[in-house]
């Protein structure tokens, strides 16, 4: 079975998510949640695993941090690698720790020469320990820093060419980028090496309760808004007649597995029809 | 230093810092970060410690969770295993005198988090003798096993909260309890033990052989009956 669109696992729906028939679906989890010795939650995933295809997300490598990549860390997501036989691998361009504190976050940094040499040297890392090539996610960004040499789209193209892992596009996290930092989203898209997309992402946003509808919050507690579906849209249309695996992201205000369910044939359907547009649910 | 090793210094300084100041702090998009990464940890410890949750509410419990993470913050980003240092913090705050008990219902949350994710391990059955006649050669500790003596009522106070029914009327007689955390089946369940239980598990817990055992628990206890109940709930394996 070839994985066309797919959901974030949620332990409440794993009933209905192991029955589901639909073609091509697939789920992902967030790695770092699945790092524990044994119990239930892995049994869990076993279950899901010898049914469907799993994809693992990982949020705590900082690969975009100014040091290795904690060599126990990795180490964990080799032996998750190799015990769940994901389809696909990913983690963000971003970095969450530093000084021995890990924040649960992604945080930026500016694009210099040295971060893309660093980044490409701990990606290198990564996939090395793991044995496989990995795909690295654009994140949601709420700050202009200064120090910027490259455009993300330049940076992820230039980690693509010296380290050979794919990309992640998170359609909703161009969406609040662009909204936040005041660039055309369209434009980014347009930019990205569409050979190098392995995966995408879908996923709700909210204003922020301070600022309303001038700040963006990749809050994942909502459905997929009509603007990005549309941006989805222009990435496939890009892409035809090779979309990428599709992830719609959920990990707040949960709804009913069905509701979730919708949302993912849309998705699947506009990958059928990338030149279509798509019917609002 | 490199620039980036000194952009992230100054960025998590001000993430950590109570009153962030500087052009960072001031752009509202930074406040996302520092909002997230408090979000992040403070439900981390609300999942690993649903009952102290209950017994300080809501906005209590956010105020204990961000006091513990100023001064214990995650070091690894895997926070399911974040929170093993809480029930010694809520033990040393002053504000928690008045609930003397906290800090024995926190440890009890995390003993049942950690038999939750702990190794798996299926216990073997004694092979076809009653438990009135089993005497195995050795006997361990399952992977998943926890105990605890405690000097509050803690175990009530724990069971009342995180089983459904009532405890409105919930007055424990002030005095020491055990409790046994196991995985026999699917979930983790935690259980009351009495003293000659927790003598046992912590002997066996200590590589104690089995001759060794009587002494161990002490005159009066019926050590066949006391290892066949723990072997049957799970805690106990024979070797």
């Amino acid at each position: 079975m070839v994985p066309t669109a797919g959901l974030s696992f949620r332990p409440v729906h794993f009933g209905a998510a192991l029955a589901a028939p639909a073609v091509g679906l697939w789920f992902e989890v967030h790695a770092e949640n699945y790092m524990v010795a044994g119990g239930p939650r892995l049994a869990m995933l076993e279950a899901l695993r010898r049914e469907k295809p799993l994809s693992l997300h990982g949020v705590g490598l900082s690969l975009a941090g100014a040091d290795d990549p904690d060599a126990e860390h990795l180490a964990a997501l080799r032996a998750l690698c190799r015990r769940f036989e994901p389809f696909l691998v990913s983690e963000h361009l971003a970095w969450s720790r530093s000084g021995g504190v890990a924040f649960p976050d992604l945080l930026p940094f500016p694009r210099s020469t040295e971060a893309l040499h660093r980044v490409a040297r701990n990606i290198d890392i990564a996939q090395h320990a793991l044995g496989r090539q990995i795909l690295i996610e654009n994140p949601s960004l709420y700050l202009a820093l200064d120090g910027h040499a490259w455009s993300e789209t330049d940076f992820l193209a230039e980690l693509v060419r010296r380290t050979g892992c794919r990309l992640l596009v998170d359609v909703n996290n161009v969406f609040v980028s662009a909204r936040n930092l005041g660039f055309a989203p369209e434009a980014y898209l347009d930019a990205l090496p569409v050979e190098a997309i392995g995966e995408i992402h879908l996923a709700g946003h909210k204003p922020d309760p301070v600022h309303g509808a001038a700040l963006l919050i990749d809050s994942h507690d909502a459905p997929v808004a009509e603007a990005v579906w549309d941006l989805y849209a222009r990435l496939l249309g890009r892409m035809a007649p090779l979309p990428a695996p599709t992830l719609i992201e959920r990990d707040g205000d949960i709804p009913s597995f069905d509701v979730l369910m919708a949302e993912r044939n849309r998705a699947a359907s506009l990958m059928r029809h990338p030149g279509k547009v798509p019917a609002h649910a | 230093m490199p620039d980036l090793a000194v952009f992230q210094d100054a960025f998590a300084e001000a993430l950590l810092a109570p009153e962030p100041h500087g052009r960072l702090a001031r752009a509202p998009g930074f406040a996302v970060y520092r909002n997230t990464c408090a979000h992040g940890i403070v439900e981390a410890l609300r999942a690993a410690f649903p009952t102290v949750g209950c017994l300080l509410g809501e906005e209590g419990f956010t105020g204990a969770a961000l006091a513990f993470r100023d001064a214990q913050p995650p070091a690894s980003p895997i926070l399911s295993r974040y929170g093993s240092g809480f029930a010694g913090f809520l033990a040393r705050q002053p504000w928690t005198s008045g609930l003397p008990y906290l800090a024995d219902v926190a440890l009890l949350d995390w003993l049942w988090l950690d038999a939750h994710l702990a190794a798996d391990r299926a216990a073997r059955r004694a092979p076809g003798v009653g438990a009135d006649c089993f005497q195995p050669l050795r006997l361990t500790l399952h992977p998943a096993a926890r105990f605890a003596w405690l000097d509050s009522p803690a175990v009530t106070i724990w069971l009342a909260h995180r089983c459904p029914g009532g405890f409105e009327e919930l007055a424990p007689e002030w005095r020491p309890e055990g409790a046994l955390v196991t995985r026999a089946g699917g979930g983790a369940m935690l259980q009351p033990i009495g003293r000659a239980e927790h003598r046992l598990l912590a002997a066996v817990a200590a590589g104690a052989p089995v001759r060794s055992l009587e002494r161990a628990v002490g005159a009066g206890a019926d050590l066949p009956t006391l290892i066949a109940r723990l072997i049957a709930c799970g805690a106990l394996l024979p070797v």
